[in-house]
């Protein structure tokens, strides 16, 4: 009896002490984002939280897909467009190289999707306000498209490192595409995904096409004359 | 095992979160961390990947305070859930004296919850423990993604597939928005505090 006693006491002590330690006095968050019951963006939340750690064909499939499907409900939107952009861009990345990805891809990837949510469902958020956190977004994906690059350079140069070139100079990856790598200004411009093109009138697709071509073309030279530098300095 | 220093009158008692990567063990920490700084007075160590994925584990002390004439802290540690880092999982559960399942409640995640949870009866037999024995809390996490349409696993299915020969405490928690989070740890504290009364007489 007086031993259930002390127990009993002993934990009401313990339940106390808690109590008092953890009690939830102070406000909690609040999220000022609507909820995404009927939202668009619901198919693309279910497809990123079922992205892990185990990056599959079938998992960056249904992100390219979806992104699809918000880029059609948001045709008029060019900052969600260009967000949309951006996450295709790594989305695809990340599927072409899985477990080789560079590992911050992963996280820019949820950086962006979080960012596109506030964006887009945030009630009353500014435009400049939606800009600037699409122009962070547009710049953590530069920075990564550099490390991408430096680290592709480095590897081509395994003894030679102490002279690696800047990343300016550095080979075009070929991990991100060229033409994929949103910049700033197309936030203000019609984003230019494959399946827009036909939606072009015959001169705009044309001077598109030429553009595409010179972009290559460019990248071509660059890599060309990274590597002539490369072989120069290994002699 | 828990440390328990007679003389001193100090106990200190591990608890380790437990459960599939990505299903919220870390969160649970960092929103009990984040709430409660002020009156924990501790800090968070945590080390992490590129990825933001916990590397090692993530560990926060709390002290409890007197009770009884003993000086009690609490340790709570989580694993890294991925599965490759099974032998660091195996290490952090060394000397455990709680835990915590934290599954996930995607649907897709199902698979991930039951293996994690035989890898846990694995790893606590290598110690000589048994998870029947052992007292052990689940928590069901993300729970508030019902509300956002998200494909959840009924609370029953969980239920059956994880708990339903242990037949331990349960929790429906979302440990990013915080119900569940804190009664989830006074629960497993209270268990473990109270298995290791009968060594504080």
């Amino acid at each position: 009896m007086a031993q259930q006693k002390d127990k009993d006491d002993f934990r009401s002590q313990v339940e106390d002490r808690l109590e008092h330690l953890f009690r939830e006095d102070s406000l909690e968050a609040t999220d000022e984002r609507a909820g995404l019951v009927e939202h668009p963006l619901k198919g693309l939340k279910a497809v990123m939280l079922s992205i892990d750690w185990e990056i599959t064909d079938s998992t960056m499939d249904s992100l390219l897909n979806e992104i699809k499907n918000v880029e059609f409900i948001y045709g008029e939107d060019k900052i969600i467009l260009t967000f949309l952009q951006l996450l295709r861009s790594i989305g695809r990345y990340v599927k072409a190289n899985k477990g080789r990805a560079h590992p911050e891809a992963t996280r820019l990837i949820n950086s962006v999707y979080e960012s596109l949510e506030r964006v887009a469902l945030t009630e009353g958020m500014s435009r400049p306000e939606k800009e600037k956190m699409l122009l962070k977004e547009v710049s953590k994906f530069k920075k990564l498209k550099e490390r991408v690059m430096l680290r592709k350079a480095e590897k081509q140069q395994p003894v030679a490192s102490e002279v690696t070139p800047p990343p300016a100079l550095a080979p075009e990856s070929k991990e991100i595409r060229r033409e994929e790598i949103p910049v700033w200004k197309e936030a203000h411009e019609e984003p230019r995904p494959e399946g827009r093109f036909s939606e072009m009138s015959p001169h705009e697709a044309f001077a598109y096409a030429l553009e595409e071509i010179k972009d290559v073309i460019r990248a071509e030279f660059r890599a060309l004359r990274a590597e002539i530098k490369l072989w120069r300095e290994s002699k | 095992m828990a440390i328990i220093n007679l003389k001193k009158k100090e106990v200190q008692a591990k608890i380790v979160y437990y459960g599939p990567g990505r299903g919220g063990k870390t969160t649970n920490l960092d929103y009990i961390y984040k709430k409660f700084r002020s009156r924990i007075q501790t800090e968070m160590v945590t080390i992490k990947t590129h990825g933001d994925r916990t590397l090692f584990f993530d560990f926060l002390p709390i002290e409890i305070g007197r009770i009884k004439g003993y000086d009690i802290r609490i340790q709570l540690y989580t694993v890294p859930g991925q599965v490759k880092y099974e032998s660091t999982r195996r290490l952090v559960l060394r000397g455990v004296d709680g835990i915590v399942f934290v599954a996930d409640s995607l649907s897709v995640r199902r698979k991930e919850n039951v293996l994690s949870l035989k890898s846990l009866a694995g790893n606590l037999a290598s110690y000589k423990k048994s998870i029947s024995e052992i007292p052990l809390v689940f928590q069901y996490n993300k729970r508030d993604l019902l509300n956002e349409g998200i494909p959840l696993l009924p609370v029953e299915w969980l239920e059956k597939d994880l708990n339903s020969k242990l037949k331990a405490p349960s929790f429906e928690a979302s440990a990013l928005k915080g119900p569940n989070v804190v009664e989830t740890m006074k629960k497993i504290i209270i268990m473990t505090i109270e298995s290791l009364r009968k060594d504080l007489t």
